[in-house]
């Protein structure tokens, strides 16, 4: 209990962490609805893999180009994995969702080809790379630390509009993700509402994996989405319960990495696993008493 | 009067007669629908008719779907147009009835959430949906006699219910032509009869004007005033009475063979 003392104290040296990990915790599920139900999950462990890579990325091209980056420091070298995550994100979402709607080839190999080389150029970039022994290494890693105020702030307001759009426009994403003949008789625009919701992922997607790395963001979008889709009776349950284990998973899963001094992102992610098995059961057993009830 | 051309809608002089003098609110001209600019059917010409009741009647794989999606905009036509009546010259409202089959059963949608999907069509994006148009989606649901069981998971739904869920949204949208995919595919005996016996229903009472896709020949006959036939890659067209009698089904599966 002392560590969860510490963990609520305004003074806490990591607060942000803990901030940024709920944050991520409560935002991520809910676009992970959306690859749950448009059955996109795989996309959702490239996605991650990817935006790393663009991290990597672009902390590469200055190693490239032979400048370094002095002003602000810290700061450029933020804004610079933020446009290498977010651009290929972006560009790896709407081009697998292109290939998608041809409907030719092998979805799962394409995905599954991206991951993996996505993952394996990543630890490439960052091996001869001098920004990696500042902490990139560690965050692709999932080791949430240093986590700074403007960093903290930058991704508030990402996934506040994130949030907002989702809410806002939360009929039109669903006609299209449910039923798209519906969706055109009703003259909707399928090609708009269908890039809003890529550009959603993509956006929390990098945001993600530039505060909590690859790995806890995969963790989040897919598996408090999992959960809650168990008992959810109708989409506001589904997104709310889903953003709930989220944010929860996130403050729980730091506390006790601070406590048992484990590293935080496999914790979260280990965390989640743990809640969707008991999740899982409980649900089974209750589906086998009700059919002992109906016999 | 609208044309739909290669999935454009211009303005058009005015309503045109069918070929039995009625108005038409739906008329093909010289269509080719297939995909990929590969022709599955060509020489499309016929009218629908406001307020009949228009079956498209023909085996799997004779064309009905794709005479149906290129109907609602969903693909273009290879060649031909289409042209479409609004009374008001507002554009054509169609209310989809699609096989329940079709929908993933991942989604947590309840019977009223997707008889709600109706009335998105009317309510601006951003825009909550009013209490107006939820009222309005009970009514339907109450129509359907679907009402009883809204509140339940559609996908727990059994084949007959998911289906008069998917009718009450059909007549959500508040359609000009209600458009029905085999809409009996998958439901047991009994509820289509009751399926079929309300679509009539409506059709009666409204005045809809109902395009329904089937290779249900009994249900033709029972319940269609009109008959499109997609045989073999050829269309015949006619009255239910005049077409499905014993010596015009031998005629046409005479000429079909040939």
């Amino acid at each position: 209990m002392d560590a969860l003392h510490q963990i609520l104290s305004p003074a806490f040296l990591l607060r942000n962490s803990v901030y940024i990990s709920v944050l991520i915790g409560l935002a991520c599920p809910l676009v992970g609805v959306y690859l749950v139900l448009r059955r996109l999950m795989f996309m959702g462990v490239a996605l991650p893999q990817i935006s790393a890579t663009g991290v990597a990325f672009a902390l590469s091209l200055p190693l490239w180009f032979g400048f370094q980056i002095r002003a602000h420091g810290a700061h450029s070298e933020h804004a610079l994995a933020f446009v290498g995550s977010t651009v290929f994100s972006l560009a790896a979402i709407l081009g697998l969702a292109f290939l998608e709607r041809r409907g030719r080839g092998l979805p799962e190999g394409r995905l599954s080809t991206a991951y993996v080389v996505s993952g394996a150029l990543g630890i490439l970039l960052l091996a001869k790379n001098p920004y990696a022994e500042r902490g990139w290494l560690d965050l692709l890693k999932g080791e949430v630390i240093t986590v700074s105020n403007s960093d903290l702030a930058l991704t508030a307001i990402a996934l506040a509009v994130v949030l907002a759009v989702l809410v806002l426009f939360n009929k039109e994403l669903l006609l299209v993700s449910f039923d798209r003949v519906m969706a055109v008789t009703l003259r909707k625009n399928i090609l708009f509402w269908d890039a809003l919701i890529y550009i959603l992922i993509g956006l929390t997607v990098s945001m993600a994996v530039l505060s909590v790395g690859p790995l806890i963001s995969f963790g989040f979008l897919l598996i408090p989405a999992l959960t809650a889709h168990l008992f959810a009776r109708n989409m506001l349950q589904f997104m709310i319960s889903a953003s709930i284990i989220g944010g929860t998973t996130g403050f729980v899963g730091f506390w006790l990495a601070y406590q048992w001094d484990w590293p935080v992102g496999p914790t979260h992610v280990v965390l989640l696993g743990l809640i969707y098995a008991v999740a899982w059961i409980f649900h089974r057993c209750l589906q086998l008493s009700r059919k002992e009830l109906i016999s | 009067m609208k044309k739909r051309d290669t999935g454009q809608l211009v303005p058009s002089a005015g309503p045109t007669s069918g070929a039995y003098g009625c108005e038409s609110v739906i008329t093909l001209d010289d269509l080719s629908i297939g995909y990929d600019d590969q022709p599955v059917l060509s020489g499309i010409s016929l009218s629908i008719c406001r307020s009949t009741f228009t079956a498209i009647l023909g085996a799997n794989g004779s064309g009905k779907t794709t005479l149906l999606k290129t109907l609602l905009g969903l693909q273009p036509p290879v060649a031909g147009r289409i042209l479409v009546c609004a009374p008001d010259e507002a554009p054509i409202i169609f209310g989809y009835v699609p096989q329940f089959a079709q929908f993933d059963p991942v989604y947590p949608l309840t019977g009223f959430d997707v008889a709600l999907m109706g009335t998105y069509g009317r309510v601006r994006p951003g825009r909550p949906v009013p209490h107006r148009e939820r009222a309005f989606t009970w009514e339907c649901l109450r129509a359907a006699s679907a009402d009883a069981f809204a509140r339940k998971r559609f996908n727990l739904l059994s084949g007959g219910q998911k289906q008069c869920v998917l009718i009450a949204r059909g007549l959500a949208t508040k359609p000009d032509v209600l458009v029905l995919d085999e809409p009996t595919a998958g439901v047991d005996a009994v509820a289509t009869q009751a399926l079929m016996e309300f679509i009539s229903q409506i059709h009666e009472k409204r005045r809809l004007t109902i395009l329904l896709a089937t290779h249900d020949l009994a249900l033709v006959r029972k319940h269609a005033q009109q008959v499109v036939w997609l045989y073999h890659g050829r269309i015949f067209r006619g009255p239910v009475a005049e077409l499905l009698t014993p010596e015009g089904m031998a005629e046409i599966l005479e000429i079909g063979i040939a």
